[in-house]
């Protein structure tokens, strides 16, 4: 019987176009990291090592305020959307519920539209209720666009649960708490940390509906850098880039499992 | 004989044990069902309203008109969503024909060398997105790195002017919109049965034939969520157009944002843009679910 081998042609084009495709997402990073040692205020040609620029950054209130915002949501958010979802897809796991539709249909709306009309919503929103926009606007609108996340991570993992470690507990006499602190949690702890995860990643990174929710005053990091390139004030943004480019090699890395979890419930 | 549903005790029992575990239900969640209506539901009610009030310089003013709609369907404002929707397709398919033989090569690799290449398309996607888009204008600036490296190999004699321009924006887009096309490609790709191409060999079909007849009806259901990851948040996008494109191409993301931010503001014209835009995505998923639907009926047939 003859193998399918893919063909050599198409799998010489896969892997020309792959490694194009590789070369084409890592060449900007790599400039960047190496031109957060470059000894020059404009980006123009090598001009010798220098570590100055992380020191300007450590040096830097507005940044470090930033940063301190930008972590103060990502915790609560993270926090409070994972709470809404383990809620919610325990809710959702009796097949026979009889909202289900309809709260399906509200958990996975927001994912498919574009962020920037939540964005306008909720300043619309906060315009109208005449509240002050800053700390707590942001925080509402982070924790609006997490759950839709935190309740997919959390139910696909809940969808391999094997019930019959439940029916056997509950054989042996097991109490309805004991049954879910000690069996159903540490089973779906890895899908939880895999939502809080995600839902951390997407409130750091976000722009635009921090951008339309926060008011002047309070910037997150996204924020402040945005501000920073449209001014052209962007010696240290090369420094602060790296860093967190590190963080983010390190948060891929070190999580295997949660990654899995997180990919296979996209 | 079969008992009388209401006649057995069993049958009573069942039934109230159902109602207990659907209030659990709603209870668990109602939370976020009630966050979800306050903070995502209620926000569009206003901003329908929104777009039927008068403009003031910095607020509305509660007098009804149709005027923000009628301004919608002006050239210029046409213009617009011509320029996003053309901006949404390409990047689509720009991405669907870079990220399909990135996602094919890589389900298709050894089992250990999957997740390491996973992880090298994952590290971009995770990194934060301005980040990225800066690290373009870096690399794509007058007197930025390509520039010089190409004026340093002789191969160009002025510096080319990439940056702020529409080739910019389709390059950027592409970059960070690529993983979201790659990995539900993969996903469907790695699920797939490989035999069916080997028994197509056998039944004579060349590699062409075969990709045309199996692998693309199979993966069918990839390209489309692909698809929708990439094309609709690309047809709000903001911050790449504003940070590498030029002023003289607005896209609706920009223009909805100008609207709010800048004064004077037009939070009506800005609601019924985004309604607008909101209605596009809508019709969208509907072809896109009836065609999921379809297909699903006729594999169950």
């Amino acid at each position: 019987m003859k193998r399918f081998s893919a063909g050599q042609f198409f799998k010489g084009m896969n892997l020309t176009v792959f490694t194009l495709v590789m070369v084409f997402l890592y060449i900007p990073i790599l400039i960047l990291i190496i031109f957060s040692f470059n000894d020059a205020k404009i980006i123009t040609g090598w001009k010798g090592f220098t570590l100055q620029y992380y020191v300007l950054l450590f040096q830097n209130k507005t940044i470090l305020e930033a940063f301190r915002n930008t972590m103060l949501i990502a915790c609560l958010s993270t926090l409070i959307s994972t709470i809404f979802g383990v809620l919610t897809a325990m809710g959702m796991e009796n097949k026979k519920f009889s909202g289900s539709k309809f709260v399906s249909a509200l958990i996975y709306i927001p994912l498919v539209i574009p962020d920037i009309l939540m964005g306008v919503s909720l300043a619309l929103l906060f315009n109208f209720t005449k509240v002050n926009t800053g700390l707590f606007t942001v925080l509402i609108a982070h924790i609006t666009f997490c759950i839709s996340y935190t309740v997919i991570v959390i139910r696909s993992r809940l969808d391999g649960f094997d019930y019959s470690l439940v029916e056997a507990a509950m054989d042996l006499g097991a109490k309805p708490g004991t049954i879910f602190w000690k069996i159903k949690m540490p089973l779906i702890m890895p899908g939880i940390i895999a939502a809080g995860l995600l839902a951390f990643t997407l409130s750091i990174d976000d722009f635009i509906i921090t951008f339309f929710t926060s008011g002047r005053g309070f910037d997150t990091l996204p924020i402040y850098v945005e501000g920073a390139i449209r001014r052209g004030t962007i010696t240290t943004i090369n420094s602060l880039s790296t860093i967190m480019i590190g963080l983010t090699l390190l948060l891929v890395v070190a999580t295997k499992r949660i990654r899995k979890i997180v990919i296979s419930s996209l | 004989m079969k008992n009388k549903p209401s006649l057995n005790p069993n049958y009573a029992l069942q039934v109230a044990s159902e109602r207990r575990k659907n209030l659990t239900s709603w209870v668990l969640t109602a939370p976020a069902l009630l966050w979800l209506i306050f903070f995502f539901l209620v926000p569009y009610l206003i901003v329908i309203i929104y777009s039927f009030l008068t403009a003031d310089i910095y607020d509305v003013k509660f007098e009804f008109t149709l005027e923000a709609y009628r301004q919608s369907w002006t050239p210029a404002y046409l213009h617009t969503f011509y320029l996003s929707f053309r901006l949404a397709l390409l990047t689509t398919f720009l991405s669907l024909l870079l990220g399909f033989p990135v996602a094919y090569y890589i389900a298709r690799a050894k089992d250990k060398v999957k997740n390491t290449l996973l992880i090298f398309i994952i590290i971009p996607f995770w990194t934060n997105l301005i980040i990225r888009i800066f690290s373009w204008r870096i690399f794509l600036a007058y007197n930025g790195v390509l520039n010089n490296l190409l004026l340093d190999l002789g191969l160009i004699n002025n510096p080319l002017e990439i940056m702020r321009t529409d080739l910019a924006v389709i390059l950027v887009m592409v970059y960070v919109y690529l993983p979201y096309m790659i990995l539900p490609l993969y996903s469907v790709l790695e699920k797939m049965d490989w035999t069916l191409l080997n028994a197509a060999m056998d039944l004579g079909a060349n590699e062409v034939k075969s990709f045309f007849h199996i692998t693309l009806p199979l993966v069918k259901e990839g390209i489309f969520a692909g698809g929708l990851l990439v094309f609709i948040p690309a047809l709000g996008s903001y911050l790449i157009p504003q940070l590498v494109g030029n002023q003289k191409s607005l896209y609706l993301g920009q223009v909805i944002t100008y609207k709010v931010k800048n004064i004077p503001r037009n939070w009506p014209m800005a609601s019924a843009l985004s309604l607008t835009l909101l209605f596009i995505v809508a019709l969208f998923l509907i072809v896109i679910y009836a065609f999921y639907n379809r297909n699903k009926a006729r594999r169950h047939q």
